[in-house]
C-alpha cells in the first residue's frame, strides 16, 4: 500500500536537511513549526546539537497563529530574538504547520528583510520530502544571499539576472552525462589550481562529525591547498568565496542544484565524487571483519548516490566480474544512474528488489536489514545517519 | 546586545505576582531555545513518553502513525527501546494528502493491513496524528470507527498537536484521555483504587501502596502494570482515582462522567510536612487514619545525612526531573541547601512556592529554558556544585549530576529518600574520585562536605513560616458514599 511503512522508519525529512546545512554558520535559523519539528531535528537529525551550541530556534507556533496566519507575530519574534543573539543571517525553514495554511515564503522574506536588516533566508520545506531535497533548497539559498558577487570568478553577468535560488529548478540547463564529461575534461580537472568547494556534506550524508576534516585532508593529499567544505566546515567565509573556487565537487546529490546554480554563476564546473567512499568502505569491512568476497557475483549498494556510485567504482576495480547495482530512496542523479539502478519510494518496493534480485552482498544501513527479514545474503553495514540515525 | 542569558530572581519574580509574569517566562511571546528541557517540553514526541509511547499505554495496542515523514522520524529511537519494535507503524502522507485530506480514505484498509502483517491481533490500535490534521480540522473519531469496521478490532484517535501545546487539551493531556477512553462501565469494588498519571509504575517501595492498603484498598491499579487488556479493562471497577500527574484530570474527569469514578488528586513533592499533611488529608477524606510515622523518620534520616555531610552544598535545578522544579527547589532550600540556579518553565501554579522561595532564597536565579538567549549561558564562574536534572546538567557540564528521571516514578516519603541517597551517592562518588586525583576545589562540595561535617544542621519543616502554603489534596469529587473503603 502506498505510503504504508511496516519495518522502517520514516528517514530524514526535507526541514532536517536544510537545517544541516544552515548549522553552525552563525545565523539564527527558525523552524517554523509548533514544537515537535525542531525537538526532531535537535534531538535526532543534528548531532552536532550535542556538542555545538548554534541558535536554531522553534517559532513556537500555536494553532491561533496558523489558523489566523500570523506572519507578523513570527517576524516579531524573530526581530526580538535578533536583537538578542549575535547572528550573521536569519533563515526560516518550512514545515507541513506553514505547507498546511500556504505560508507565503517570499511574503515573509521581505517582511524580515525589512525588520532585521539582516538577510534572510526561507526554505520551503514541508516535512514530506527527504532531507537531500530541504538540503538542496538551502544550499541554493545560501549561495543566493550570501556569496560574494564580485568576484574574479564571475563571469556570466547574464545568469545574475536570470537565475534565482528561489526556484526548485535552476536556470541552468541540467547537462547530460556526456556533456558533463566533457566539460570537465576542458577544464582539465585532475590538475588543481585554487581553493575546492564540496557540496552535500553534511552530517546527515556523511555519517561522520568529523566529515569536514577527513574531506579536507583527503582533498588536500590529492593536491588541493584550500578545501571549503560548504557548511559542515562552520565557515560563513567559505560561502562567501564560494564564487573564488576552481571546482567544486559534489559528495550527494543535495548538493547537486548548488553545483549547477554556481557553475551558470560564476562559471565555476564541477564532478560528482565521494573522496570517502574509500575509507568508508574499508572501516564497514573492518568493523565486520569482513574482506571484498570474489564469491560475490551481484552485490546491491544503498545508499545516497554519489555514496554508491563512488563505491560501485572502486569495487568494481576490486571484483572485476561482480555485478554492482545501486538504488537509492534519495534524490538520483541521471548522471549517476546506470542501467538497473533504482529510485525506491516504498518500503515494499525494496523488500520486492531484495526478494527478486538473489544479491550475494547488499551494502546500505543496517536499519534496512528489517524491511528484508528473508534475505540470506551478507549485509555490510554503511551507516546512513539520514536513514537509521546512527554513526 | 548583552550577550547575557535572561534570569529574574526568585524575590523579583514574586514582587512581580501571577498576573504580571515576564514575557521572557511566557512560551508565546518568544522563539523557542532549543535546550535539551525543551525538547522534552515542546516537542510531544521527542523525549521519553511522549505522546508516541504514551499511547502505547494499552496492553497489546500498536500505533499508526498518520503524518508526513518528519512527524515519525524520531521513532526509530523509540522502537529501539524494549518491547516497541513491532508497535510502531506508519501512513506517510505526501503533499497531496497535505493538502486534499486524502489520507483519511487510506486509514481503514492501512489499519487492515497492519494487523495482517502482525503474528497476533493486537488488542487495540492507535491512530496518531499530528500538526496536519489538527489544521485540516480531521474528524479522527469517525475516521477511526470506519477502521475499527474494517479490521475488527478497537481504534482509538490518538492527537499528537504540537500545536495545541498551551490549549486547553495539551497533548500530553489528550494522550491520557485517550489511553483510559477504551474502559467500559463495570460493577464497582470498594477495595480497588486507580493511581492515574504516570504511563510507568512508581518505585514498587512507595509508600503509597502500603498506605492504600492501611485504607482498605487492596486492589491498586496502574496502567503501566496491566499485563493484559483484561487487567486493563477492569481498572472500571475502581471504588476511585487518585489523580498523581495534573495532566490527568481531564481523563479522570470524563472517568467520572462516564464511568462513575470520582477522583482525589495528590501533588508530588519533596516537602516532608507537605507530604505528611497530604497523606492525613487523604486518610480524613477516606474517613480513616493513616500510620506514615515510619516512612517519614526514613526520609527524614536520608534528608538528615546528607545534610550534614553535604550541607554547603550549591545546586542548580533543571526542569527535566521527576518534580516540579520550583516546589523542589523550595523543599531543598528548607533543607538547608543553597539553591543558586533553577533552569524551569514557569506556570501560574508554580506561584505557590516562588512566594515561599522569594522569603527563604530571595537571590536564586531562575532561568527560563525557553528564551534564545540561553545561547548565552556560560558556566564558568559558576558555583554550581551539584545540578538536578539532565538539562541542569547541560548548562553546568563538568557539574556533578543527577538526572532523577527515571521512568520508574518517584512519589512522596519515598520519592525524598531516593533524591537524597542519588544525591549522596553522586557526590560520595565524586568525592572519591577527586580524593584520587588530589584535585580538591575549594569552593567545590567536597570543600564544603569537610566543613559541613563539624558544624550542620537540618532544617526541616517546622519553620512556621512554611505552614500555610497549600498543595495538600486538590481535588475531591463526590466521594461522598464511596469511602467505605
Amino acid at each position: 500500500m502506498k505510503g504504508l511503512w511496516l519495518h522502517l522508519s520514516p528517514f530524514a525529512p526535507d526541514q532536517s536537511g536544510a537545517s544541516a546545512v544552515l548549522y553552525g554558520l552563525g545565523g539564527i535559523i527558525v523552524i517554523c513549526d509548533a514544537g515537535g519539528c525542531a525537538g526532531n531535528i535537535c534531538g535526532f537529525d543534528e548531532p552536532r546539537w550535542f556538542t555545538q551550541k548554534s541558535a536554531i530556534f522553534s517559532a513556537g507556533l500555536r494553532d491561533m497563529d496558523a489558523i489566523l496566519g500570523r506572519d507578523d507575530k513570527l517576524i516579531e519574534k524573530l526581530a526580538l530574538a535578533s536583537g538578542q543573539v549575535e547572528a550573521s543571517f536569519a533563515a526560516i525553514i518550512g514545515t507541513p504547520v506553514p505547507a498546511v495554511i500556504g505560508t507565503d515564503y517570499k511574503a515573509l522574506k521581505r517582511m524580515a528583510e525589512h525588520k532585521l536588516h539582516l538577510p534572510i533566508l526561507t526554505v520551503d520545506t514541508n516535512g514530506t520530502r527527504h532531507y537531500d531535497e530541504g538540503a538542496a533548497k538551502a544550499y541554493l539559498e545560501l549561495f543566493a544571499e550570501l556569496t560574494e558577487t564580485n568576484s574574479t570568478k564571475a563571469k556570466n553577468s547574464a545568469a545574475d539576472t536570470e537565475l534565482t535560488a528561489k526556484t526548485d529548478q535552476p536556470a541552468a540547463t541540467k547537462p547530460t552525462a556526456a556533456e558533463h564529461q566533457a566539460a570537465n575534461q576542458a577544464r582539465n580537472l585532475t590538475s588543481p589550481a585554487g581553493p575546492v568547494g564540496v557540496l552535500g556534506a553534511t552530517p546527515l550524508d556523511m555519517s561522520s562529525l568529523d566529515a569536514a576534516e577527513r574531506l579536507q585532508k583527503v582533498l588536500q593529499a590529492a593536491g588541493y591547498q584550500e578545501v571549503y567544505v560548504y557548511g559542515m566546515d562552520g565557515k560563513l567565509a567559505s560561502i562567501r568565496k564560494a564564487g573564488q573556487t576552481s571546482k567544486n565537487i559534489v559528495a550527494a546529490p543535495s548538493g547537486l542544484k548548488a553545483a549547477q546554480y554556481l557553475q551558470a554563476k560564476f562559471g565555476t564546473p564541477y564532478e560528482f565524487n565521494y573522496p570517502l567512499a574509500g575509507e568508508d568502505l574499508t572501516q564497514a569491512l573492518t568493523a565486520q571483519g569482513l574482506t571484498l568476497n570474489p564469491a560475490w557475483q551481484k552485490i546491491l549498494i544503498v545508499h545516497q548516490q554519489v555514496a554508491a556510485h563512488s563505491l560501485r567504482r572502486i569495487i568494481r576495480q576490486k571484483l572485476p566480474a561482480a555485478q554492482v547495482q545501486t538504488a537509492t530512496w534519495f534524490l538520483l542523479p541521471e548522471e549517476l544512474r546506470e542501467e538497473g539502478d533504482l529510485h525506491l519510494t516504498e518500503e515494499d518496493q525494496f523488500s520486492e528488489l531484495v526478494r527478486k534480485g538473489h544479491y550475494d552482498c547488499i551494502i546500505g544501513d543496517s536499519l534496512l536489514q528489517r524491511a528484508v527479514p528473508f534475505y540470506q545474503g551478507a549485509f555490510l553495514n554503511l551507516p546512513h545517519f539520514a536513514v537509521s540515525g546512527k554513526m | 546586545m548583552n550577550k547575557q542569558p535572561y534570569y529574574i530572581t526568585a524575590r523579583e519574580l514574586a514582587g512581580l505576582g501571577r498576573d504580571q509574569i515576564p514575557p521572557e517566562l511566557i512560551s508565546n511571546t518568544h522563539l523557542i531555545y532549543s535546550s535539551p528541557a525543551t525538547l522534552s517540553f515542546n516537542s510531544p514526541g521527542a523525549q521519553g513518553f511522549g505522546v508516541k509511547r504514551a499511547g502505547l499505554a494499552i496492553p497489546g495496542s500498536v500505533m499508526l502513525l498518520v503524518a508526513p515523514g518528519c512527524c515519525g522520524r524520531n521513532t526509530t529511537i523509540l522502537s529501539e527501546l524494549g518491547g516497541y519494535s513491532d508497535r510502531f507503524f506508519y501512513l506517510n502522507m505526501d503533499e497531496n494528502d497535505i493538502v486534499t485530506g486524502k489520507h483519511l480514505r487510506s486509514i481503514p484498509q492501512a489499519v487492515v493491513e497492519v494487523c495482517q502483517a502482525l503474528p497476533q491481533k493486537p488488542t487495540v490500535v492507535m491512530i496518531c496524528i499530528t500538526c496536519v490534521d489538527a489544521l485540516l480540522g480531521t474528524d479522527m473519531e469517525r475516521v477511526c470507527r470506519k477502521a475499527s469496521e474494517a479490521a475488527g478490532l478497537p481504534v482509538l484517535p490518538c492527537y499528537m498537536y504540537a500545536l495545541t501545546r498551551e490549549g486547553r487539551k495539551p497533548p500530553m493531556v489528550a494522550v491520557r484521555q485517550a489511553i483510559y477512553s477504551l474502559l467500559e462501565p463495570l460493577t464497582k469494588r470498594p477495595d480497588t483504587v486507580n493511581l492515574l498519571g504516570h504511563f510507568a509504575p512508581l518505585n514498587d517501595d512507595c509508600e503509597l501502596y502500603d498506605l492504600l492498603h492501611q485504607f482498605g484498598l487492596k486492589q491498586i491499579n496502574e496502567i503501566s502494570r496491566c499485563r493484559s487488556l483484561q487487567e486493563y479493562k477492569n481498572m472500571a471497577q475502581a471504588n476511585f482515582n487518585l489523580i498523581l500527574h495534573p495532566e490527568v484530570r481531564l481523563a479522570a474527569e470524563e472517568m467520572e462522567t462516564r464511568l462513575h469514578i470520582p477522583s482525589i488528586e495528590l501533588t508530588r513533592m519533596y516537602q516532608l510536612d507537605k507530604i505528611k499533611n497530604q497523606y492525613h488529608i487523604l486518610a480524613r477524606t477516606l474517613g480513616t487514619t493513616v500510620q506514615d510515622g515510619a516512612y517519614y523518620e526514613q526520609a527524614r534520616q536520608a534528608v538528615e545525612t546528607f545534610t550534614k555531610a553535604y550541607g554547603q552544598v550549591k545546586v542548580a535545578i533543571g526542569g527535566m526531573l521527576n518534580a516540579n522544579s520550583f516546589e523542589l527547589a523550595l523543599a531543598l532550600t528548607r533543607y538547608g541547601l543553597t539553591v543558586r540556579e533553577i533552569y524551569g518553565n514557569l506556570a501560574a501554579e508554580d506561584f505557590v512556592y516562588i512566594r515561599k522561595l522569594a522569603q527563604l532564597s530571595p537571590e536564586t536565579r531562575i532561568y527560563t529554558n525557553l528564551s534564545p538567549t540561553m545561547l548565552y549561558y556560560d558556566c564558568s564562574d559558576s558555583d554550581i556544585d551539584l545540578t538536578l536534572g539532565k538539562d541542569a546538567e547541560y548548562y553546568h557540564p563538568g557539574s556533578v549530576n543527577v538526572p532523577f528521571n527515571e521512568e520508574r516514578q518517584p512519589f512522596g516519603y519515598e520519592g525524598v529518600r531516593l533524591l537524597f541517597t542519588q544525591l549522596q551517592e553522586a557526590l560520595d562518588q565524586a568525592a572519591s574520585g577527586r580524593k584520587q586525583n588530589h584535585i580538591y576545589g575549594s569552593a567545590s562540595a567536597f570543600a564544603a562536605k569537610a566543613a559541613a561535617e563539624s558544624n550542620n544542621t537540618v532544617k526541616t519543616s517546622q519553620d512556621p513560616q512554611n505552614q500555610e502554603e497549600g498543595s495538600d489534596t486538590k481535588i475531591v469529587h463526590n466521594l461522598e458514599g464511596r469511602n467505605q473503603a
